[in-house]
């Protein structure tokens, strides 16, 4: 279990990570070379295209609802779960925050109904969770199967209420809900377009690096998460901790659900958050599930996914070609990077 | 107008003969116990490869070939991490399919809005004029027809031949084997790749005679489907079968229903097909799962220790 961490010095470890990264870098370079794009030119405008203060609004913009997210794969992760339910527990959240906005119809004061929108998401996405993790206990299925099968049927849901119950009857062009009130929405941070959604996923960061360090809960995930049986046999429910550490999960990804919708996008329509879950997994897995590694994972990649966007635009390239390059990252990292594994 | 139960039966052959494909070749990995969610890239890349080199060509035969070449090299990439570098099977499955993902929109984008000539409908002479039976299953694409014979073919070479029992050696028995002198890996890493050349296949079924088309993301998690077909039908090549046609029976559903003019909403409709898979995952999930090889119950059970 003695995973290396970013903050590690040891200098064999090192120079694997850098020799892995630099890896994964040459093998994407050669393939943008057989689309006729210059690799050189193709780094160059990636970088320049996350420096200056709008891009790095635009990577935590990005970053927040990936940020929770994230700690969504790694919760579970410590307690040896595969949780690769992102992208529903996040629609989940999403659609419960909204349901409640149109629920209350304007019709509570201040930002009241803002917080009962949190509070929903959260439920939303752990409902979504937890019926992985009850499939896996009652019936033996693997949760990996389960949740990436429940994306399909949350993304449904969504579209389901877009194109029908929730569908705003003005709105013109690709159904969509109507807008949340502004009072419904997280604040700016200054005169950014970075929203308060930012700290929520920061403490939420902080908190669960906290709650997994120090408290009798995250030690029963470790000990569950490294051996169920001699888990079991001390005396933990097995049990009880997997569906927790699920639910926790799913809590974290509908906030990241909400954060998203009030503070970024304020409707729901089509393509809402889709392939944030399975960055989140990545950022996660990129991290080996350590919280304050795993939120910095996921402003790295949120980092690498804006500067896809400038491959669209400067290399004709398209936007979802940075994919590769993390599935090569994550390759190396997984081939490469690790102490000598002690087979398990 | 035919009949609803007919015109969903039929669509169940040609929806879920993708899907069977791909089942078909996490069958064969998953005996010798190795998990492929990279199943699903797998077919993603197949799809691509089949479509852009039956456009090249002109004809399917060479695309559907491809296909399953691609998806096979694709495998590959999943059977090197996780056999040689010891990487987590589930995880690295994903990774894969991102992969897949990632290179088919950098790759595919130019045949978007491409035609190509694509398998066509062949009705077999005579078995097509029987009724229903010939509707249902003999008035389908070339690579339709194939699944019927590789179907008993894999049950035989699986549970029947030396090869069948060596595979399934492996997979129950890993350590056992090595110590008898059998090439472990080299059976892992054959059944892995020959699991993605099926699914690659499936994929290239997918794009050249389901969809005559080729869009981005269009396997829409039915590799993940076909891995939990696998488990349900406990990789019998029959039952992986019966587990494909249900998904392509609640997919045809939809259209089949909207032609008569039921007024569903299609996104209700769309999920049924993933709603079908797991009610049957719930129905007979327990069973298999306790039925499953050794080396299987080992990657399922301790996800994530790295």
């Amino acid at each position: 279990m003695s995973a290396i961490t970013f903050t590690s010095f040891d200098r064999k470890a090192t120079l694997r990570w850098v020799l892995a990264l630099a890896g994964a870098a040459a093998v994407f370079g050669l393939l943008v070379l057989t689309k006729g794009a210059n690799p050189f030119e193709v780094y160059r405008s990636m970088l320049d295209s996350v420096r200056g203060s709008s891009s790095v609004e635009g990577i935590l913009l990005k970053a927040t609802p990936l940020v929770l997210a994230a700690l969504a794969v790694a919760v579970p992760a410590r307690a040896g779960m595969v949780n690769v339910g992102g992208e529903g527990q996040l629609v989940m959240g999403g659609v419960f925050a909204m349901g409640v906005s149109l629920a209350v119809d304007g019709g509570l004061p201040g930002q009241t109904t803002l917080v009962l929108m949190c509070i929903a998401a959260a439920v939303g996405g752990a409902i979504w969770a937890a019926i992985g993790a009850l499939l896996k206990l009652f019936v033996g299925i693997n949760e990996a199967v389960s949740t990436l099968l429940l994306n399909y049927l949350a993304v449904n849901v969504m579209l389901f209420l877009i194109y029908d119950r929730w569908k705003d009857a003005n709105g013109s062009g690709q159904p969509a809900t109507r807008a949340l009130a502004s009072s419904e929405r997280f604040s700016l941070l200054g005169s950014s377009n970075v929203h308060a959604g930012l700290l929520l996923a920061l403490v939420a960061t902080a908190a669960i690096w906290w709650v997994l360090r120090s408290t009798r809960w995250g030690f029963r995930l470790r000990v569950v998460g490294g051996n169920p049986e001699a888990a079991r046999r001390a005396g933990i429910s097995v049990g009880s901790t997997l569906l927790s550490a699920m639910l926790v999960g799913g809590a974290l990804a509908g906030l990241g659900g909400v954060v998203q919708l009030a503070g970024a996008e304020f409707k729901l329509r089509q393509g809402f958050l889709a392939t944030y879950g399975y960055v989140a997994f990545l950022a996660s897995w990129l991290a080996r599930h350590k919280p304050i590694n795993v939120a910095v994972a996921a402003v790295v990649l949120a980092g690498i996914s804006v500067a896809g966007d400038s491959l669209q635009l400067d290399s004709s390239l398209p936007a979802a070609t940075v994919n590769v390059l993390m599935a090569l990252v994550l390759l190396a990292v997984f081939g490469w990077t690790r102490t000598k594994a002690v087979s398990s | 107008m035919t009949a609803l139960p007919l015109d969903v039966m039929t669509g169940a052959v040609r929806g879920g003969t993708s899907i069977l494909y791909a089942a078909l070749g996490e069958s064969v990995a998953e005996t010798a116990g190795v998990v492929n969610l990279g199943t699903e890239g797998s077919m993603l890349v197949g799809a691509l490869a089949g479509y852009a080199i039956t456009a090249h060509t002109g004809s399917p035969w060479v695309g559907a070939l491809a296909g399953g070449v691609a998806g096979g090299a694709l495998a590959l990439v999943h059977a090197f991490f996780v056999l040689d570098r010891k990487a987590n099977q589930l995880a690295t499955g994903l990774v894969v399919l991102f992969l897949g993902l990632g290179l088919t929109s950098l790759f595919g984008a130019a045949y978007v809005a491409r035609t190509a000539t694509s398998f066509d409908a062949w009705n077999v002479p005579l078995l097509s004029k029987i009724p229903w039976i010939g509707e249902i299953f003999f008035q389908h694409d070339p690579l339709t027809y194939l699944t019927y014979f590789l179907v008993p073919a894999l049950w035989f070479v699986l549970t029947r031949t030396g090869i069948g029992l060596l595979v399934r050696g492996v997979g129950e028995r890993t350590e056992v084997l090595g110590t008898y002198g059998h090439n472990v890996r080299l059976v892992q890493y054959l059944a892995v790749v020959a699991g993605g050349f099926l699914a690659g296949l499936g994929g290239a079924q997918l794009s050249t005679a389901y969809a005559h088309a080729w869009f981005e993301n269009m396997t829409q998690g039915r590799g993940f489907v076909a891995v939990a077909v696998v488990i349900f039908a406990a990789r019998r090549p029959l039952a992986a079968m019966g587990g494909s046609y249900l998904f392509g029976a609640a997919l045809a559903l939809s259209p089949a229903l909207q032609a008569r003019g039921w007024q569903i909403n299609q996104f209700a409709l769309d999920s049924l097909p993933y709603l079908a898979v797991i009610v049957v995952l719930v129905l007979l999930g327990k069973k298999r799962a306790a039925e499953a090889p050794e080396g299987l119950q080992k990657v399922f059970e301790m996800s994530t220790a790295t």
